[in-house]
């Protein structure tokens, strides 16, 4: 805890002049400049949101808990802070020839904070127990690419809404996993898949120690770990506290003794927080304080500006005849929307207009995949139109852009519709609006259940820094999250032959191709890229941002005095 | 008066469990799969779906779930939330961190307000009167996330008086700055209100035979026209308190105070009914109460009210 505050308070209240009984106080030694507060203790204070789940790392999915848990699990690879290459962390060595069968070998002497050692048993029980789906994690597809996967996750027939359930799997074991001795085990996939060793660094691929098996609950809420740090307490909606690890034998240790991850539950006071200095880090900065760049004058220096792996696109229900349009009336939308200047306007160049439908910062991208597409003309935006028209689609008089009330995406989406029917003009026939639903989870139902009217806003996190993450998941027939429902075979073939080639160059190039294939029918339209602004305290320094948007907890460091 | 509160305690268990039901009527009928937002661009698996419907018994029929919703309130059961939380533990950090925000910013609603009504309302047209007339009008039309946001970067950023946000243990010197933004806007409406009252009262019958008897100016104020002018405050304090209790969330947010009002708003958005519902139904049974303690409060105040 912090020094008593007390003191000062009862000063603050007197000069509001309210008449309040002042409680009296001596005057307390106000922290200017000089003394650094943290190096005392060696502790750090960074933003922080409560997690949803605990720390069992094949059972998250959100940023929150994610955050916490890069800082306490180390796993076979990790994402290289500045270039977001991956780089070998627990693993001395990923081997294959084919893609397909992959040899890995752990470092020796790894050590779990409970002081049993790393091993290939550690990782090949971790990932069984993700897959089963009995167990019911959120990862557990992320092993779909295993051979024997599929008798361990078994599907309910008609999905959880109908009375049937889930036949129980035959086994609870992946055939496509075998421990080879202590430090080595053997992942066999059903096919080759070229980006497996990037997809490693994914938090559903830690390890889990012995200690996990024997209470699952009571590991998530304090667990075991192998991470940099490790976990020292959890106080629900408040903080979470962890310490730097004596054991952690990367290369690079942790420079600070403590982090405590604080939570708020507004940025604005996480800013406040920051501005003057009581918190050491936030990466995300207030609306109000980008606004005409007042951030880069409230922090000067501690100002961070950079790039993350998130994209934004609006994507077209495909299978609706009405809201799908065709591919020409699709074109004419993206040549209508202007980029730059809503992402001068709206975002203060806090966002940059992407030219294909891959993240600029990940291995792969390849820049102008949309041709002229992705550039504003309203001239083109016209006569795509009018040739919509003549191919017979009917646009409806009214076109809703869908996004969630829950977020912050009035502004730009009414910025995005202004500019769509400003450059249709207004004999076009069609008038493009912005609809709320209340919040993200009915949006994402009416968006599963292909039930929603009108075009809307979808946008990508990167899982892993890789093209392939961009394109799989999201347009390859029957994807995860192709929500759009669309399909086109000579793509399905493409992405397939990039998944099972064996060089990576040769990988990449595929995809490449792949990329530019979806230039025909433009299935979703691609928007911009995220910035990344975040901010530290004076009392900190060498603060590195990952290419995810948070902090490296290897990097802070506490300024000498 | 015993039988009358007994009564009325009584006429609370019917109104507790209407509102529970439908409580949980409406929480569940919400659109949207809680478990859909839960995995952002991508579908939750299946079995992680199924397997959350049934730990918290959304497979069930809506009456099923009600008695089962009824069970565990009885036997203090509040379950875990949607993120394996206690929910108990939950509402017993917060509800003190509110419960004490609260208090505090009722107590400055009635002590400034009623202060600075009953000084204005003395000298009507007098210059404390138009003092208190302006300072009311500014914060009658100054929103709290206004007054909070700016005595937060005043004080907090720029004078470094206090620290702008609020720490884990919220002790009351720390709360006293977000209790003050929290009580400003219903200070001004105490102060208008107590105001009209002691103005309208200054010229009643009761008060002219109390002056003509000889009794004290402090006398005649003190006993015989606040005790008749706060009865229409009592009324507005009263239902205050009630509507502090559900958590200022506002106020919560901007000073990071992780009282019951950013807890609620959590649950909102996460559409985590587990929390939603038995913070609602506790809200419900703040408001009976004190409702109740406002009446009974009405005969101590004014002898001419019995209860029977």
């Amino acid at each position: 805890m912090r020094v008593t505050k007390g003191a000062k308070i009862a000063t603050g209240t007197a000069l509001l002049a309210l008449g309040v009984a002042a409680c009296g106080g001596g005057g307390g030694s106000s922290s200017g400049g000089g003394d650094n507060p943290r190096a005392a203790t060696g502790t750090v204070y960074i933003r922080g949101c409560e997690p949803q789940t605990g720390f069992v790392p094949g059972n998250i999915n959100e940023t929150c808990g994610g955050t916490i848990n890069d800082f306490v699990y180390s796993r076979l690879v990790k994402y290289n802070s500045d270039t977001a290459a991956p780089e070998l962390d627990q693993a001395e060595s990923i081997e294959t020839t084919d893609n397909k069968v992959w040899t890995i070998k752990l470092k020796p002497g790894l050590k779990w904070t409970d002081g049993t050692p790393v091993t290939a048993k550690n990782y090949v029980d971790a990932w069984n127990y993700t897959a089963y789906s009995p167990n019911a994690q959120l990862g557990s597809f992320w092993f779909g690419d295993i051979v024997g996967f599929d008798k361990v996750n078994t599907a309910d027939p008609d999905g959880p809404d109908g009375p049937k359930e889930a036949p129980k799997p035959e086994t609870d074991k992946m055939e496509g996993l075998e421990v080879v001795d202590d430090l080595t085990f053997k992942v066999t996939l059903s096919a080759p898949v070229a980006v497996f060793r990037t997809k490693l660094g994914y938090s559903s691929f830690s390890a889990l120690p012995d200690a996990f098996f024997k209470d699952p609950k009571g590991f998530a809420q304090k667990p075991v770990t192998n991470g940099p740090f490790k976990f020292v307490q959890w106080d629900h909606n408040s903080q979470i506290i962890v310490e730097a690890n004596p054991d952690y034998p990367g290369p690079e240790k942790p420079k600070v003794k403590k982090i405590v991850y604080k939570m708020y539950k507004d940025d604005n006071a996480a800013y406040a927080d920051l501005v003057s200095n009581n918190l050491d880090f936030t990466e995300l900065i207030p609306p109000s304080a980008l606004a005409g760049d007042k951030w880069k004058s409230d922090l000067g220096d501690r100002a961070i500006d950079g790039q993350q792996g998130v994209i934004q696109t609006v994507t077209f229900p495909l299978y609706d005849k009405e809201f799908g349009g065709n591919a020409d009336f699709r074109k004419a939308v993206s040549y209508a929307i202007d980029r730059k200047t809503i992402t001068d306007k709206i975002f203060n160049k806090g966002r940059v207009p992407i030219n294909g439908w891959v993240s600029p910062i990940v291995e792969g991208f390849k820049d102008g995949a949309c041709g002229d597409l992705c550039t504003y003309n309203p001239a083109k935006a016209k006569e795509y139109l009018a040739k919509a028209k003549a191919e017979g689609y009917t646009p409806p008089a009214e076109f809703p852009i869908w996004s969630n009330a829950d977020g912050t995406h009035k502004e730009w989406i009414e910025a995005t519709v202004n500019s769509i029917n400003q450059a249709f003009g207004a004999d076009a026939g069609v008038k493009f609006v912005h609809k709320d639903m209340p919040t993200f989870a009915e949006l994402r139902d009416t968006i599963t259940q292909h039930k929603i009217k009108g075009a809307f806003r979808t946008g990508w996190q990167m899982d892993y820094p890789h093209i392939e993450n961009f394109l799989n998941p999201l347009y390859k027939t029957g994807a995860s999250s192709n929500d759009g429902l669309y399909s086109n075979k000579e793509l399905d073939k493409k992405l397939h032959e990039a998944d099972t080639a064996t060089d990576p160059a040769q990988a990449n190039a595929l995809y490449q191709e792949a990329e530019a294939m979806l230039q025909q029918d433009m299935p979703a339209i691609p928007l911009w890229s995220y910035g990344l602004q975040a901010g530290t305290s004076k009392w900190v320094t060498g603060v590195k941002v990952t290419p995810f948007g948070v902090l490296d907890p290897l990097s802070i460091a506490i300024k000498e005095a | 008066m015993g039988r009358y509160a007994i009564r009325r305690l009584l006429q609370l268990v019917p109104v507790v469990l209407g509102t529970t039901f439908i409580i949980n009527y409406m929480v569940w009928q919400l659109p949207g799969d809680p478990f859909a937002g839960r995995c952002g661009q991508r579908p939750c698996p299946d079995s992680y779906i199924t397997a959350m419907r049934e730990q918290f018994g959304l497979d069930q029929p809506i009456l099923v779930q009600y008695w089962n919703f009824l069970k565990n309130l009885l036997t203090g059961n509040f379950g875990t939330d949607f993120n394996g939380v206690s929910v108990a533990t939950q509402l017993g950090d917060a509800w003190p961190i509110t419960i004490r925000l609260a208090l505090m910013a009722v107590a400055f609603e009635a002590i400034i307000g009623i202060g600075a009504g009953v000084l204005s309302g003395l000298k009507r047209g007098g210059f404390v009167d138009n003092v208190v007339t302006v300072s009311t009008l500014v914060l009658l039309s100054l929103p709290i996330f206004v007054t909070g946001y700016l005595l937060q970067w005043i004080l907090g950023v720029q004078l470094h008086i206090i620290e702008p946000t609020v720490s884990d243990a919220a002790t009351v010197p720390e709360l006293i700055v977000p209790a003050l933004v929290l009580a400003s806007l219903n200070m001004a409406f105490t102060a208008r209100l107590t105001r009209t009252s002691i103005v309208e009262n200054l010229r009643a019958d009761y008060v002219r035979t109390a002056v003509a008897k000889g009794l004290s100016n402090r006398r005649v104020v003190a006993i015989h026209l606040l005790r008749n002018s706060l009865i229409p405050v009592l009324t507005f304090l009263g239902t205050e308190v009630g509507s502090l209790m559900s958590g200022a969330i506002i106020t919560e947010g901007i000073f990071n105070i992780h009282g019951i009002g950013g807890l609620l708003w959590r649950a909102i958005n996460g559409q985590d009914y587990t929390i939603v519902v038995p913070v609602a139904t506790l809200l419900v049974l703040v408001y009976l109460v004190s409702n109740l303690l406002v009446d009974l409060l009405y005969g101590v105040l004014d002898p001419r009210i019995r209860y029977e």
